[in-house]
């Protein structure tokens, strides 16, 4: 299989992932494994340990009991015997050489009783060389053989011991094979470990992949790409579906950058084309006066023209944050009347009644002249869309903390399609001769001003601006102009 | 009169040199703020028009080192640069009057006019404008066609006296809603041509000869 894998595969995050969860499970397993074994060791150690104390307490018995006559040795040597062939036998009662059992009795004034295998000096050598607590069995090296054995001491009088040793090789046999299938256990769940890690790791990963498929898709201009989803509600799934949303609002915005360049062609290139012909007719006319007329319609065009470039970058400004308010302390009544004096015979003209309300004096912390296009913004909305004879009102006051400007009509209202974004970028109604950027300033510099503007329709269309009364320059960059004015020039 | 105009883009610094030209000013035009230092420290121009972006050096560092050498003839800042920063930055360098481009000739004539104005000795105050049979008081805000008294809104003396103090020159839009309502806005509606239109109602409808006229795609200009 590994060798179908290509190089690549190795540097893979499904690779690199696999490799050290495969680690840490098998870190983990080997431990688990390893306790097991020490206990199952234990145990069967404990049985071999529990039958030594059980028979060197028998045999201690039998020493104390039988008198000291020279029937003695051979009795105890008899009943070690006996002892000894006990284990001797494995559990299917046949003789297993392998299980090999010493017994020596040793007293101050007589020679060791010696029952066990080969020579009785090793053994003698060995226990002398440790000292061993009555009724604890320890493990004993014996010179000349190679597996330790198990031996109990029990104290009889002083000077004289009973010891029992045994070597259980059925146990060994049996935990070395127990530990030989734990080893070959482990490495088979290591390995299947390893395989489920990988194949679930690619699966994931391969989702992963398809959404680099589909970024990669968009990076040519494909914006339609989408990734599938899934119905689980996982990591991988999240991020498909955020990485769906943002291709949603990108492709949004690329449709809304359309439009807007689609408006600008139509905004600048109609004037444009207009302004050519004409002064190409005005350069070709025969009549002076004819020329005139159309070199001047030109220069209407061409203000025009001027009056929407100029109004798209105060609005790119005002939407991008990038506009530096030059706050002043203004009468906004004093500044309103002046504005609305200057609207009121166009209102008029059209048939309009134009009733204003103005309070006494509501001095705020504005930039006049943002402030004073965002006021014309809205009378001029007013002259375009309240219809004949309607009737405008107006109402500016304030209370402690916000000025609140409101302009409302009873014409037609609104169209409903274009409430919900009338204060963004080039929305304007079927009807509308404007460029669909009015209303969007004024959204923007009463936002720039850290206030709001609201439209609705309320029997006639209704926009509310509110601003407050103080300009709170906290997080606003630009006002480290003026003072860097006043550094510059003293 | 003698003008400096400093501007890089050659189509504009002919015309302007055209415009001003016919009006009667003698023009010496160059391209360079290096050039343009040379000529102004000779110090025989009446004013100078200096646009912001020089190829060679910042307009206001022109402006600073000229006021630095002594030369003190009025300055019109010519810019694209729209914001209030700008024209505020032009003004404490040592400009005296901004005009963003695109602008309109009349403008550019009556901003040059005023700033000569300004630097010549200051003229006495005057309480009296009178054009044609035209007669304005401006003590007592009367005005007068004639033997016809004008009943005027203070709007509508605001504006012909502006008229009045600008004539035989025409004004723009820009300029009416500058002066009159002191408002440096651009307005795409007739919103200025309403406020003309009935003016010339109350000025020029009893009377043979017309003095408010309008010159369609320049502005209006009150004459005999």
């Amino acid at each position: 299989m590994f060798s179908r894998i290509s190089g690549s595969f190795y540097r893979t995050a499904a690779w690199r992932l696999t490799l050290r969860s495969t680690i840490v499970f098998a870190a983990g397993s080997a431990a688990v494994f390893a306790v097991m074994f020490v206990l199952v060791a234990q145990a069967v150690r404990e049985r071999s340990d529990s039958w030594l104390i059980g028979e060197s307490e028998t045999l201690k018995q039998v020493t104390l009991s039988t008198p000291e006559d020279s029937l003695h040795d051979r009795i105890v040597e008899e009943v070690a015997e006996l002892a000894t062939q006990e284990v001797g036998y494995d559990a299917a009662g046949h003789k297993s050489s392998n299980n090999i059992v010493f017994f020596v009795q040793t007293s101050a004034h007589q020679p060791p009783l010696w029952v066990g295998p080969g020579d009785s000096a090793d053994f003698l050598e060995a226990l002398d060389r440790q000292h061993l607590q009555e009724r604890t069995p320890v493990s004993l090296k014996v010179a000349g053989w190679s597996f330790p054995f198990r031996v109990v001491a029990a104290d009889m009088s002083p000077g004289s011991r009973v010891y029992l040793g045994l070597h259980d090789s059925q146990a060994t046999t049996l935990l070395s094979r127990l530990l030989l299938r734990f080893i070959l256990g482990w490495l088979a769940m290591v390995g299947i470990g390893f395989f489920i890690a990988l194949l679930g790791l690619r699966r994931m990963l391969h989702r992963v992949d398809a959404i680099t498929t589909a970024a990669a898709n968009i990076g040519t201009g494909d914006l339609s790409s989408r990734v599938a989803a899934g119905t689980q509600n996982d990591e991988v799934a999240r991020l498909a579906r955020t990485f769906n949303n943002m291709l949603d609002r990108i492709s949004a915005s690329v449709n809304q950058l359309r439009t807007l360049t689609d408006s600008v062609a139509h905004d600048l290139k109609s004037p444009i084309t207009s302004v050519r012909g004409t002064l190409e007719v005005a350069l070709s006319a025969e009549d002076e006066n004819f020329s005139r007329e159309l070199v001047a319609s030109a220069i209407e065009n061409l203000d025009r023209l001027s009056n929407v470039i100029t109004t798209s970058l105060d609005l790119a400004e005002a939407e991008g944050g990038a506009l530096r308010l030059h706050v002043e302390m203004i009468d906004l009544a004093e500044l309103s009347s002046r504005v609305f004096e200057l609207y009121a015979p166009a209102f008029t003209e059209r048939g309009q009644s134009f009733e204003v309300s103005v309070a006494p004096v509501v001095r705020a912390e504005v930039d006049l002249r943002l402030y004073t296009r965002l006021l014309t913004n809205l009378m001029e909305n007013e002259l375009r869309y309240a219809g004949e004879a309607a009737c405008i009102r107006v109402t500016l006051d304030a209370d402690d903390t916000r000025v609140r400007l409101c302009v409302s009509d009873n014409g037609p209202g609104f169209p409903p399609t274009l409430l919900g974004n009338l204060f963004q970028r080039f929305a304007r109604g079927s009807e509308s001769q404007g460029h669909g950027l009015g209303m969007a300033f004024v959204s923007a510099v009463a936002q720039a001003h850290q206030g709001s503007a609201t439209a609705r329709n309320n029997n006639g269309a209704q926009i509310v601006v509110e601003i407050p009364l103080r300009y709170s320059p906290l997080n606003h960059a630009g006002e480290s102009a003026p003072a860097a004015f006043q550094e510059a020039f003293g | 009169m003698r003008l400096l105009v400093v501007e890089d883009d050659d189509t504009i610094r002919d015309f302007l040199t055209r415009a001003l030209s016919e009006s009667g000013f003698r023009i010496d035009a160059c391209a360079l703020a290096s050039e343009a230092e040379a000529l102004a420290v000779e110090g025989v121009h009446d004013a100078m028009i200096i646009d912001l972006t020089l190829p060679d050096l910042d307009g206001l560092q022109l402006i600073q080192r000229l006021r630095a050498q002594g030369v003190t003839a009025p300055v019109l800042i010519l810019s694209a640069r729209r914001s209030v920063d700008e024209r505020v930055l032009g003004l404490e360098s040592g400009g005296d009057d901004y005009l963003t481009k695109p602008f309109a000739v009349a403008e550019l004539l009556a901003r040059l006019r005023a700033l000569l104005r300004r630097s010549s000795a200051h003229q006495p105050e005057t309480t009296r404008l009178r054009v044609a049979d035209l007669e304005l008081d401006l003590i007592r805000r009367e005005a007068r066609r004639g033997d016809l008294e004008l009943v005027l809104t203070q709007q509508e003396f605001a504006l012909l006296e502006y008229l009045c103090r600008n004539a035989g020159r025409v004004v723009t839009r820009a300029m009416v809603l500058d002066h009159v309502w002191k408002m440096r806005i651009d307005t795409s509606t007739n919103i200025v041509d309403v406020h003309i239109h009935r003016l010339r109602n109350k000025v020029d409808r009893e009377a043979v000869r017309p003095l408010i006229r309008t010159m369609r795609g320049v502005g209006y200009v009150l004459k005999d």
